[in-house]
């Protein structure tokens, strides 16, 4: 879908230059070339009217290309905000998880991924809910400038983000004693009494 | 000729690792309190099942081993083999039932990985598991640096003849004490009493940053935990780089630099001797080293301008090398940066620091500073004898509590276990490159495992072949017990099989 909305993007571009057909054709097959050697590359093309979203996993792979840009970034609110005087420090996660845990049901698809965020702190106060066992948290978008090594913060990479808006709110998450793990518990106790009979029994008088 | 071993032989072998299994179950006490305080049942029954399981095995085999003889060095090598297997499948039991690992591999990769300090995991999820699930990590990681056998001799044993060799077995070997069950509770009160002060400092710490009181306690542990015992585990997935903090940093070094120090050095300085710490050939060949690495990966980091300014860099530098150095595999940098930010010049300099590690009978891993000193002392010896007089006796001198003569048979032994793990280094990178990783890549995450250092450059993961996770969960255990134990024991399955 982003690949689409690029070269629409692109050729809208060409025409409002009054460039030739074969000329937007070719800039367009440029695009493409550009978007398979750096990859990302097209969404951040200049003159974007809106900063491009962009993965963790995409900033973290080409962070020399991204350094500096500005970004939109969305993931799932975890841990809690770390409110240091005027800033706040976030961390969104934007991995399968964000949008169903483990405990919630969810396959094992891998580890988490996501990326430390500086906001203002009176911004971080619009996020409710915080990531963990017992809840998911709340899907949060910001955008900002996205920094490879920020000198200002100890040379961490980071997103300095001035805005910040709320996707979809957290979830409760409640995990219930399966039958399952029942049945091995009886088991269990039932090898274990057996064990400790034959070790009492095997004992020196 | 090979002998049997008689079933008098796997009756010892039988009864002590029982004790120790049982022992070992027991720890699972410790989740399952955390599972009831913070109302986590489903977790509270997983452990349960765990310690009921060890407690059936441990007894069992115990039964089974009745009243067996003396303990002897052949059987006590054994011992320690057979326990840390068993601990490890036990061990990963509530792991493989909380659903958060893709195969009953990756939970005995990550239990093997927390018994060895290792630090790498492949727990999926890990911002959302449960308190007792993250407590557990840290409980494996904390005694499997102490090591399960120094905690079995310190609560389970009393003076039993052979002790010795299931304390040396487990790869650590200086006495503290004449009596080797004493030497064991002083390594557990010298890691008590770091526990006490090092959690409270990193709490107080976890507070000012900005965490709420009951998750800065739990971090305050956990890292303590994972520090002292170069570990590398930590309670978040973003590692130590969730603090964003220089103080945290500094304290986390401090730490896991201590926890990377001889016990006999730390009982030294208990007692006194302050000194020791600048004259022990481990702190100097460490100190040298480091310098040198550090040196190395600045010069690398600097030429390729990743960091802006020069106090980024050396904080980003300092702090991944000396966590690479002491085998701790804390990081506060992404995995991947490593590869894609920091480049061939500083991987290679994290993958020496590695391979070198730190002190012996400590926490860490690697080869030892002090073979690193002995082997270089050594060689200059041989230099000044080639260049020297014929007729000269040359001598060299090191400290290691006391001033001692370099000779053979000590430099003999020093360079015999470093071919070795440099062996075992090249064939785990090997066995990345055949199942298609680059070089660099499959070399750093091989030397990370096999040193039990835990740095990722990001190839270890879940998708990961299922040769590659068995090839370095066991490097991770060859490592940890600098091979003998675990040669004898497949020395022992081959006496069976073959011996008359």
């Amino acid at each position: 879908m982003r690949l689409t909305a690029s070269i629409a993007h692109f050729r809208l571009r060409a025409e409002s230059a009054r460039l030739p057909a074969r000329t937007g054709v070719y800039l367009c097959a440029m695009a493409l070339l550009g978007l398979l050697l750096v990859p990302g590359v097209a969404l951040a093309a200049p003159g974007s009217a809106t900063p491009p979203t962009v993965s963790s996993a995409r900033l973290i792979e080409t962070p020399g290309f991204w350094d500096g840009k500005d970004i939109t970034f969305t993931g799932e609110a975890i841990g809690e905000a770390m409110i240091r005087g005027d800033i706040a420090w976030l961390h969104l996660n934007d991995d399968p998880y964000a949008y169903r845990t483990i405990p919630e049901g969810s396959d094992t698809e891998g580890y988490n991924a996501g990326l430390a965020i500086v906001v203002p702190a009176h911004l971080a106060e619009r996020i409710g809910a915080y990531g963990s066992y017992r809840v998911r948290g709340d899907l949060v978008t910001v955008s900002g400038v996205f920094r490879a090594a920020d000198p200002a913060h100890g040379g961490d990479m980071l997103i300095q983000a001035d805005a910040l808006q709320i996707v979809a709110p957290g979830k409760i998450i409640t995990e219930k004693v399966s039958p399952r793990d029942i049945r091995l518990l009886w088991l269990s106790a039932a090898a274990a009494l057996m064990a400790l009979f034959a070790f009492w029994r095997s004992r020196p008088e | 000729m090979i002998v049997r071993p008689s079933l008098q032989d796997h009756r010892i072998v039988a009864t002590y690792s029982g004790r120790i299994i049982a022992g070992f179950g027991l720890l699972m006490a410790i989740p399952i309190l955390t599972a009831a305080v913070f109302s986590e049942w489903a977790h509270l029954v997983r452990f349960a099942i765990g310690l009921l399981v060890c407690l059936a095995v441990g007894l069992g085999l115990q039964a089974a081993g009745g009243r067996s003889g003396g303990l002897r060095k052949r059987h006590a090598l054994i011992v320690v083999s057979v326990s840390w297997l068993l601990a490890t499948a036990l061990g990963a039991i509530p792991f493989w039932l909380s659903g958060h690992f893709g195969s009953f591999l990756d939970c005995i990769f990550d239990v093997m990985s927390g018994l060895t300090t290792t630090g790498l995991y492949l727990l999926q999820d890990l911002d959302h598991i449960p308190n007792s699930l993250n407590m557990w990590r840290f409980v494996l990681t904390f005694v499997g640096g102490q090591g399960i056998v120094v905690l079995a001799l310190t609560f389970l044993f009393r003076g039993t003849s052979g002790t010795f060799h299931l304390y040396a077995g487990e790869g650590k070997e200086e006495r503290l004490l004449p009596n080797v069950v004493n030497t064991a509770r002083i390594i557990w009160l010298v890691s008590l009493v770091w526990l006490v002060i090092g959690t409270t400092i990193l709490v107080a710490c976890a507070l000012a940053l900005g965490q709420e009181p009951v998750r800065a306690i739990l971090h305050g542990l956990w890292v303590f935990m994972g520090a002292f015992s170069t570990g590398g585990f930590a309670p978040q997935s973003y590692n130590t780089f969730w603090y964003h903090s220089l103080l945290f940093e500094i304290v986390c070094v401090m730490i896991f630099f201590a926890g990377s120090l001889n016990f006999a050095l730390h009982w030294l300085i208990w007692r006194g001797d302050r000194r020791e710490i600048l004259r022990n050939i481990e702190t100097r060949s460490f100190a040298l080293t480091l310098t040198v690495l550090v040196t190395v990966a600045s010069f690398g980091l600097a030429r390729s301008g990743v960091y802006p300014d020069q106090i980024s860099l050396f904080r980003k530098v300092f702090y991944q090398l000396i966590s690479g150095h002491t085998t701790t595999g804390f990081g506060t940098v992404a995995s991947r940066a490593l590869v894609t930010q920091w480049g061939p010049v500083a991987m290679l300099a994290i993958i020496g620091a590695m391979i070198i590690g730190a002190s012996s009978c400590s926490t860490a891993g690697g080869i030892k500073g002090f073979r690193m000193g002995v082997i270089t002392k050594a060689f200059l010896l041989n230099i000044k004898g080639l260049l020297g007089p014929e007729s000269a006796a040359l001598t060299m001198r090191y400290h290691h509590g006391r001033d001692r003569l370099i000779d053979d048979d000590t430099a003999r032994l020093a360079l015999m276990v470093t071919v070795t793990f440099l062996t075992m280094h090249a064939l785990v990178t090997f066995v990345g490159v055949l199942n298609g990783y680059p070089l660099l890549e499959a070399m750093f995450e091989g030397v990370s495992a096999a040193s039990n250092t835990g740095l990722s450059c990001g190839v270890i993961s879940p998708a990961m072949p299922w040769v590659m996770k068995l090839i370095l969960t066991g490097a991770m255990w060859l490592g940890r017990f600098e091979f003998f134990a675990a040669f004898a024991f497949v020395g022992w399955i081959w006496s069976v099989i073959i011996g008359r």
